[in-house]
């Protein structure tokens, strides 16, 4: 099963503040244990969103709007996308990671989709749409 | 440069409730249009917050607390990350791409090594390396 796992922003890492030596390299060390382990699929960390802008779709409306944004611990920091046995597996994966921020913080865990997941509304045209952009898009560029 | 584009959740995402199928054909044209511009690196999909859980890092504590979650629109449905020249390349992109209703779109910059500067130690660099090419390997 594959999953994404999302580190949530803080006041810290909207602010740009860097990570300590001691997090660089616990992270380090974690990030290898992952991809030892055949679970790591790929990962990143986000820039503030005060780099980000929100693109608004209102039927053939488009607005932009730059951010930084207001809902701070809504805001994603980083992410990780994870191939593990079961949802367990990634919790307990989760649970050894080293706290991401100075303070407390937040990690979600979410399933991603699988063709077979749509059901009824897959065509052969886009089965084979869905598995030529698998093939392209496996891997982390 | 590297930009993720988070598309956020509505309550039908939330609710489960499968793309229209004239939508979803012309998200897999867009897909395409973004592989031979040689911009797309992943797309996906995520179940609703209801299949999800968060877990909340404080000292020592860890804490799990089950989906679903409130903030419909402040939560992510899926994901593309893109190869782009610049920011606005990316923000010219999004503007085509065929969502239907209301819909947000956030796009963040991705951090690159470079920009943690000095802190990366040549080798920390190095291993860094090291842990790529160790993880390219494997993911072929």
């Amino acid at each position: 099963m594959r999953f994404m796992v999302m580190v949530k922003a803080t006041q810290d890492s909207e602010a740009g503040a860097p990570p300590t030596q001691e997090l660089l390299d616990a992270m380090m060390a974690y990030n290898e244990e992952l991809v030892k382990a055949g679970i790591m699929k790929g990962g990143d960390g986000l820039q503030p969103s005060s780099k980000g802008a929100r693109v608004q779709f209102d039927g053939t409306k488009r607005s932009v709007v730059d951010g930084p944004f207001a809902e701070t611990k809504e805001l994603v920091a980083g992410y990780w996308l994870w191939e593990c046995a079961s949802l367990d597996e990634a919790i307990a994966w989760v649970k050894r990671c080293p706290n991401p921020m100075p303070g407390p913080s937040e990690i979600e865990i979410r399933p991603l989709f699988e063709l077979a997941d749509f059901g009824e509304i897959v065509t052969p045209e886009t089965a084979a749409q869905w598995d030529r952009l698998k093939a392209e898009a496996g891997g982390q560029g | 440069m590297r930009v993720m584009v988070l598309v956020k959740a509505s309550k039908d995402s939330e609710a489960g409730v499968m793309p229209d199928p004239d939508v979803f054909a012309k998200m897999g044209v867009y897909n395409e249009e973004l592989i031979k511009a040689g911009i797309l690196l992943a797309a996906e999909g995520l179940h609703p917050t209801s299949k999800g859980l968060r877990m909340r890092f404080s000292g020592s504590e860890r804490t799990i607390t089950d989906g679903p979650f409130a903030e419909t629109k402040e939560l992510l449905a899926g994901f593309w990350l893109w190869q782009v020249k610049s920011f606005d390349e990316a923000v010219e992109w999004l503007k085509r791409a065929p969502f239907d209703g209301n819909t947000e779109i956030e796009l963040r910059p991705v951090f690159e090594m470079e920009e943690f500067g000095e802190m990366v130690s040549p080798e920390r660099r190095e291993r860094k390396e090291h842990l790529r090419a160790e993880f390219e390997k494997r993911t072929g």
